[in-house]
Parts: C-alpha cells; structure tokens; sequence
C-alpha cells in the first residue's frame, strides 16, 4: 500500500497538506513532551533530566520496529521511501555543532518554536539567532562548499553498508535504547538530590 | 516533574495501542496465493530447457493411447477451440487460467504427476502462459512447439514430423545482413513501375503453416 | 520503582526480537504474480514490424530498440541504432540502465518472437514498464519490410496502403537505387500513412 505518494495512492499535490498535518502533531508532541522548557532540555547535559534522551529514542526504535512489521504487513514498502543522503564528514561536524548549539542556547530549531508559542522570551531570542546564523552561513558559503558536499555516500541505509539485516539495527538500537532508559533513571536520581530546588 | 515519569500509565497505553496495531496487521495478512519459485536467474535458464518443449511428432504417442499421462490445455477462447482442438484437449482460456478453480485442478494434476502442455494459436500465444506456470512452481507443464497452427496442418501425419524442423523457433529463417544487402543493390524501378510482385526468396521450406512468422 | 516500566521494557523487546522472524524481500523488486499473469495474457505488448519501421523512419526519440540475440548476431546484423543486450545477460547490472527510462518504450526483438516474448516476462516481472515486443522478429523484418510481398488484386485498399509503406521503407533500410521521381512518389506515400492507420498484416 504505502507510500502513499510514491505509489500513485495519492498525487504529489498532497505534499503540503500532509507537511502540515505532521508539524502540527510534531509540535504537539514536542510541547506535551516538556520540550518547550529549555531546563528539560538543557537538562540531558548536566544529568538531572534525561527525558529529550528518551523521547528521540522512543521514537527512533517505535519507528524502526513498527516500520519492519509494516513492511511485512506489506502496508509501507522500505523499498521505496525516501532516505537522506548521507555526507559523512560534513554531518559528523554539523551534529557537533548543533550539539553547541543545543546546550549554550537550550533549543534546536524545533522546539524553540514550540516554545514560541507558549510565549517564551529566551525562545524568541534563539529564534533570532537562528536566523543570523542562517545568514551567515549563506553568505559564507562558497568557502566551504567542498567540504559540504565531500563523502558523499549515496542514500544508503546502516544495513546497504554493511549488509547486515535491518532486524539487528533494530534490535540493538531497541536494546541500548531500554538500557540507556535504566540507567539515566538511576543518574537522575542522583544528581537530583544535590538539588534542592527543581521546577520546570 | 514531568507527568510522565511517575506514571507510565499513557505510556503503557500507547504501546499497547502500538501492539493492538501489529496484532491486526498478522491477521488481515494473507497469504499470498501464488510465490515465484523461480528465482529470476533460473527463468531465464528456462529458455534454454529443451526438455520444456512437447514436440508434435510426441502428440502421435498420445493420442494413439500409447501413453495417458499427458493432458492438453487449450488456452484459446471458447470459440475457436469449438471450431477445432486437439482431441481430448480441455479448454481454459488464457483469461481464467488464475482462476481458483483451475488452479485447483492444475494442482491436482501436478499431485498425480501429470504432464501438462499449454497450446496456442502459435508458439508465441502460449509461451507467456507457460512461463507463468512454471515461475510458481508447476514444473510439470510444458509447451506444445510449433501451437496449434502447425498441428492442425499436419495432424494426419504427426510421425514424419520427426525429420522436420520447421517448427522450431528462434531459428533465423534468412541471412539477414545478406538479404538486407542484396535487394540494395537491385534496381527495382522497373518493378514498381510494372506492378511485378516482389520475388521473396524463402529458404526454409514454404509448406510451413506457421502464420508468415 | 514502578512494575509497569518493567512490563513496557520486556514488551518492547519482545516486539523488537520479532522482527527476526521477518523475512525482509529478495533482492529484486518483483511484481506479483497474479499481476504478472494478467500482464501476460494482455496482447497489447505486440508491436509490427511496420510500426517499428515507422518508428525508425520517423526517428522516434523515445524508441529503444533491444536486440536480445547473442553478440555475434548483433555484430553481423542489427537494426538501426538497436542496442545489444544478450538474453543470458538481461540480469546483469551493467544493462540495467536501459530499462526504465521514463517516457521510453523498450521494444524487444530476437529471430522470430519466442525469445524476445521470455525476455518480455522478465522484464515484466523485475518490474519494469513500457517494453514491447516486435512480433515475429527479424524474419518478419525481411519478409515484410526488407522483401514487402504486393498484395493480390482484389484486396482491399488498406493492403495496398500498408505495401506502398513497405516499399518506401525498404528503400529507406536498404538504400535501394530508383530514379527520383518514384522516389518522391514513396516520400508522399510514407508522409500520408502517418496520418492514417496501418492495418497490421502478415504477423
């Protein structure tokens, strides 16, 4: 059955509505989620709160599984949807970057939204920043543009690299997620209880 | 606090909706009803099985009774296998070959191991047939060589057939690089302008009944 | 600590460990069987050695012609600008760039139509769209197209239509010598049936 668009279900035309559709329930689960405090998200740094950890991860081995049974089920075919190109060099400093960014501004770029529109002062000054930040970085993008473009891997997944199956990604992926779970639980509480005052 | 980490009852919901879903997806999943059991590879090894092919001048041995485990599968439609088949043949037109029924009976067939042979009008008719059934796994059936064309013009004298090899096909039938060249090089002015009929040189025997092609 | 989290963390591997037992698709992208044999017992994947001639003539850009014979038989003769891909080497990667061109029609001929037609279901069935099969093959080139057979008197006007198309394509392919004046007298023949319908005939 799936995907929808690649499979003539339904036409391109659908792109926007359906881009609408999924920001407007992202953000719902970005603000029910806690994310729209910069303290939950900052908190992943410094130990007392690990909950933007288990939310990505949730969603990352949820997605992973339901997506291998789907697949089975023959409603989505893995075959054809649409996978990122991956630029190995460049996405290995973009995620450092961003991981900067994270923990001096408290935000990524989809939560300070969400925080936005809960009427957050410091979200709205992120915001700001972001938008220079975009500037500059267009301006200043021929100087490094060969970087940005250098290994260059295709749009390939874990399992057409190294031809393992894409079941054991999503086992160990699920195993260290469950892991990680456990153990920033028992982190959380204690590095909790050297702080006495602790709201959101 | 966030609501969630003292009270994992939304979450054990959630999931649970999670499971429910895959659980619905195991039991509307049907089983398809027919598997490719030739790989891609080996279909196209199956062009070169010889033994694949039923030849005419083996049609004699069945239906002088001498041997009863072969049954013909006439794929043409109703009308022309009313206007004549080869005897005993059944009809099941090409358009309800996937039907259950049929399948069923194919099935049964290839349990008795039965040989089966599918006929067209020609060769070509029955060849996409054929190669169907045996890419999910009917091995017994075969294809009758030269279809229903060629037995039907020799079917008082099916055993000569033996020396004759008119109807195999995938033969070049000319020197086609040769006979490209040479009508270049005739002036044939004088023929169109006569009306002449084109003189066709034809190298194989011309009895063949095989429609032109 | 809460029991439910204990329950949540099993479950989910259990869910995940299933995935094992998943048999994920073969290697190639495959249509269905059933969608394969509906496929098959459609005629609509024939086409005449007169359309092809046209194609040829016309220069049809989206025209691909795919000679499935051996090398040797390429090499000797070969229609116009067909490319050779060898029946045993329809699988290799290296041709698989010919097929599924959007907006190309993929026409397969070998001697006569049986081994184009096989080629024809495994192209079919690895999923690719837009292949035909130039029915009865190269020994229906010659005898239609190369060495056109007039018709006899009394049949109709179109058989006379389609073997005028004939002898201005086999002048076209074989580069036959006549004085210009029945040269042109071909060119308006060929140029006028590409308005109308060819009757298919012979194959």
């Amino acid at each position: 059955m799936g995907p929808l668009i690649p499979n003539g279900i339904i036409t391109g035309n659908w792109d926007f509505v359906i881009a609408l559709l999924l920001g407007i329930a992202f953000g719902f689960i970005l603000e029910a989620s806690g994310f729209s405090s910069s303290r939950n998200i900052a908190g992943v740094f410094y130990g007392y709160n690990f909950v933007v950890l288990r939310v990505f991860f949730t969603a990352v081995i949820v997605a992973m599984v339901g997506f291998l049974y789907f697949d089975y089920f023959g409603w989505l075919d893995l075959d054809k949807i649409f996978i990122l190109p991956t630029y190995l060099g460049p996405m290995i400093v973009g995620s450092v970057i961003m991981g900067f960014g994270f923990v001096l501004g408290g935000f990524c770029p989809g939560t300070s939204y969400t925080a936005i529109a809960i009427g957050k002062m410091d979200a709205l000054l992120f915001t700001v920043g972001l938008f220079v930040g975009i500037f500059i970085f267009s301006e200043a993008f021929p100087l490094f543009e060969d970087f940005y473009y250098s290994g260059y891997l295709g749009n390939v997944t874990l399992s057409d690299v190294t031809g393992i199956p894409a079941a054991w990604f999503a086992f160990a992926f699920t195993v260290i997620a469950l892991a990680s779970f456990w153990i920033t639980m028992l982190i959380e509480k204690r590095v909790r209880k050297n702080i006495k005052e602790y709201k959101f | 606090m966030h609501v969630h980490e003292l009270n994992p009852r939304k979450t054990l919901v959630t999931v649970i909706i999670f499971v429910l879903i895959i659980i619905v997806g195991f039991l509307t999943l049907k089983k398809p009803r027919f598997k490719y059991k030739l790989s891609l590879e080996q279909t196209v090894e199956l062009a070169h099985d010889y033994e694949a092919g039923f030849h005419p001048f083996e049609l004699a041995d069945v239906l002088g009774k001498k041997t009863n485990n072969v049954v013909f599968i006439d794929i043409r439609d109703r009308f022309s296998y009313g206007q004549g088949h080869i005897p005993g043949a059944e009809n099941i037109s090409a358009y309800d070959l996937s039907e259950p029924k049929n399948i069923k009976h194919l099935k049964e067939l290839q349990d008795k191991e039965m040989t089966v042979v599918l006929y067209g009008n020609d060769q070509l008719q029955a060849n996409g047939p054929w190669m169907w059934f045996r890419q999910v796994g009917f091995d017994n059936v075969k294809i009758l060589l030269g279809g229903y064309e060629y037995y039907a013009a020799h079917k008082d004298a099916l055993e000569q057939t033996v020396e004759d090899i008119s109807y195999l096909r995938g033969e070049p039938r000319y020197d086609f690089a040769e006979v490209a060249k040479s009508v270049g090089s005739v002036d044939n002015t004088q023929k169109v302008a006569n009306k002449k009929p084109v003189v066709v040189r034809r190298k194989k025997k011309p009895k063949v009944a095989s429609g032109g092609c | 600590m809460n029991r439910n989290y204990f329950f949540l963390t099993v479950l989910m591997l259990v869910l995940a460990a299933g995935t094992f037992f998943l048999n994920r698709e073969p290697e190639y992208e495959q249509i269905k069987p059933e969608k394969l044999l509906y496929d098959i017992i459609q005629p609509t994947r024939y086409v005449t050695t007169d359309q092809v001639a046209r194609f040829i003539i016309d220069k049809d850009p989206t025209l691909e012609l795919v000679d499935v014979r051996s090398a040797a038989s390429y090499d000797h003769f070969s229609l116009n600008n067909a490319i050779n891909i060898p029946f045993d080497s329809l699988l290799s990667p290296n041709y698989q760039d010919y097929f599924g061109i959007p907006g190309t029609k993929v026409v397969f001929y070998s001697n006569d139509d049986i081994l184009a037609d096989q080629a024809w279901v495994i192209t079919r069935r690895m999923g690719i769209n837009e292949t035909y099969v130039m029915k009865g093959g190269l020994n229906c080139w010659i005898e239609t197209i190369i060495q056109p057979k007039e018709p006899p008197e009394d049949a109709p006007y179109t058989a006379f239509e389609l073997y005028q198309f004939r002898k201005g394509a086999q002048m076209y392919f074989t580069g036959a010598k006549v004085d210009n004046s029945v040269v042109k007298k071909k060119k308006v023949a060929v140029r006028r049936k590409k308005k109308q319908k060819v009757a298919a005939g012979g194959c």
